[in-house]
């Protein structure tokens, strides 16, 4: 028996067709007018004269809706098919549908159906003895996630920049200090995207993004788990050997550095840390991306600390840690399903929108503060120009936080926040050398 | 015997303009199952094709065990042919899978006329590349039908053709 709902919605479409095996073995369809008797869980058919006796016969009826687009294609897809089989009565065909199948892309989006059947996709391609096929440049694109390494790069720059401002810069040690902070967000994506597959996390969830729901590439069978954690290894295992000579060139607190960004950075999905799953991943990657590579970088040029350095890398992580917070956000659900418990996973609504803000307010009080103290030369104050995008973020995240896809224009603007605000900073450092 | 070429020219005229049609596969149970295809007809060869996903494959599974299809074109929203009317393509038809990922290329220029935008979701296969790995089920005819005026209560005219 289906259901009442389903027999609502059926009872709404003008397009109907009945369809059944024909005594040749073909199976025949034929358009048909319809009534749905919801009180008695049955299809009223208008018989068409044409039609064979069909009593006892299997049939499905098909109830199909398109919109066609002014300039081709179409839109507003949705479906329903009932089986059962059919009576042939005085008053017409009557269907007491068995079996019923629904798809409205209203309801399910197009996206979400078809990862709803990844792992048909997976079993097919294996009995073709197939793999799944993507272009050389966009699977290593995929792999890495290389657009995100701009988190890896602005803090870098930023901490380089305030040592010049200290007296201290060196291109070599520049180049080094990116290259091995480069190889370690690589090697943590990458990581990030093996344990996220293999503890679940990927896999429940069917509506990623282009920000969120992992880069798929295991899912997908575009690459075999195995070699994607070689990867990792292999990206971490570089970046060691660069984080090793310059804790020998430089001193020992890079490597105690190198140490406990690698820490956050392995263990940020990976056993038996897991930070993302236990609410502490927020926490690791603001650690990771801000202090860590802001500090670690001023080190490397001045073989020092400093205050100036520690407190810029602070809007700079919570930043990040925002781009990761918000892009939690449609995966929440699902990470909750497979035990990812992240910040976004554990709050509610309200809770995540003032989360966002409060953390908005202490980056940028952080900036004003930095600024006016002169703690920051005056010039970075310039970075406050990203407020508005910030007002604006708010608004389009309180209003899609149940609706992953109507989030991509949110997770793509807040992004763009930490870009201008880093560059901004950057800039309002350049400024200063100058004036 | 005759091609739908040679049919009728109102049957070619749906096939053509055709935005959707009901595509029929029989289960192993004996099960008519139907699924909205965008159809697309080769009218330089006289062949009926459409495709599917591996994601959406068990249609091609069915195939597979038993070829015999249909395809109804009588969704009046789908398909801008005045007057209205309606046809049945019965025919087997064939799973190609030659070449999985690249080989249903062949059929874009027909794609493109009914759906202009095509390119620009192929441009971006790799954001859900499984969709762009797809078979392509060729139809070969054994009989068609037309009700000129859709009235299914008339006999209709049918067309034995190979």
């Amino acid at each position: 028996m289906v259901s009442n709902d389903l027999l609502a919605k059926a009872a709404s479409y003008t397009e109907v067709s009945l369809s059944f095996v024909d005594d040749d073995g073909y199976p025949f369809s034929i358009p048909v007018k319809v009534e749905v008797d919801r009180e008695d869980g049955l299809v009223k058919i208008a018989k068409p004269q044409t039609l064979p006796a069909l009593d006892g016969k299997e049939i499905s009826l098909t109830f199909n809706h398109i919109t066609p687009l002014p300039a081709g294609g179409y839109t507003d897809r949705r479906y329903i098919v009932l089986w059962g089989k059919l009576s042939d009565t005085a008053d017409g065909f009557h269907l007491k549908p068995s079996k019923g199948y629904v798809w409205d892309e209203k309801e399910v989006p197009f996206f979400q159906y078809s990862e709803m059947k990844v792992s048909r996709a997976r079993r097919y391609l294996n009995e073709l003895n197939e793999k799944p096929w993507m272009s050389t440049p966009w699977l290593i694109m995929r792999t890495f996630r290389l657009p995100f390494i701009i988190a890896t790069l602005l803090p870098v720059l930023i901490g380089s920049a305030i040592a010049y401002r200290a007296g201290h810069f060196d291109w070599v040690l520049l180049a080094l200090t990116l290259s091995g902070a480069l190889l370690m967000h690589l090697g943590a994506n990458t990581a990030n995207d093996y344990y996220d597959t293999h503890l679940g996390a990927d896999g429940v969830n069917t509506t990623p993004t282009p920000f969120s729901g992992g880069s798929r590439i295991i899912l997908y069978g575009l690459l075999p788990g195995r070699f994607v954690l070689s990867l990792a290894s292999a990206t971490y295992l570089l970046g060691a050997f660069i984080g090793f000579y310059l804790a020998f060139s430089r001193g020992l607190p890079v490597l105690v550095i190198g140490l406990v960004g690698f820490l956050i950075s392995w263990g940020y999905t990976a056993p038996p840390l897991k930070l993302a799953y236990r609410g502490l991943g927020e926490l690791g990657v603001g650690l990771g991306f801000g202090p860590i590579l802001v500090l670690g970088s001023y080190y490397v040029q001045t073989q020092s600390f400093s205050l100036e350095a520690l407190f810029a890398s602070i809007p700079l992580g919570l930043l990040v840690m925002l781009i990761l917070y918000v892009n939690e956000i449609p995966d929440r659900n699902w990470d909750d399903e497979a035990g990812k418990r992240t910040l976004v996973a554990r709050g509610k609504d309200n809770a995540i929108v003032r989360g966002y803000e409060t953390t908005m307010m202490i980056v940028y009080g952080i900036i004003l503060g930095g600024a006016l103290t002169r703690i920051f030369p005056l010039s970075t104050i310039i970075a406050l120009l990203t407020l508005p995008l910030a007002v604006r973020e708010k608004r389009l995240i309180s209003g899609n936080l149940s609706n992953p896809y109507g989030l991509i224009p949110a997770m793509s603007s807040n992004i763009k926040i930490f870009l201008y605000t880093a560059i901004l900073m950057l800039a309002g450092y350049l400024i200063s050398f100058l004036v | 015997m005759r091609s739908i070429a040679e049919s009728d020219p109102q049957i070619l005229e749906t096939l053509e303009n055709a935005l959707i049609c009901e595509f029929t596969v029989i289960s192993p149970t004996g099960r008519p199952i139907t699924h909205p295809l965008l159809p697309l007809y080769d009218s330089d060869e006289s062949r009926l094709y459409v495709t599917s996903s591996v994601l959406f494959s068990k249609k091609l599974d069915h195939i597979k065990k038993n070829p015999k299809v249909s395809a109804l074109f009588s969704n009046r929203e789908g398909i801008r042919v005045s007057p209205y009317r309606t046809v049945l393509v019965k025919g087997n038809a064939k799973v190609g899978e030659e070449d999985i990922h690249h080989g249903w290329e062949k059929l874009l220029p027909l794609w493109r006329k009914k759906e202009p935008f095509i390119d620009n979701f192929v441009k971006m296969r790799y954001a859900l590349p499984l969709f762009w790995d797809r078979s392509i089920i060729e139809i070969n005819p054994t009989k068609l039908y037309l009700w000129p005026r859709g009235d299914t209560d008339d006999l209709p005219k049918t067309f034995e053709v190979s």
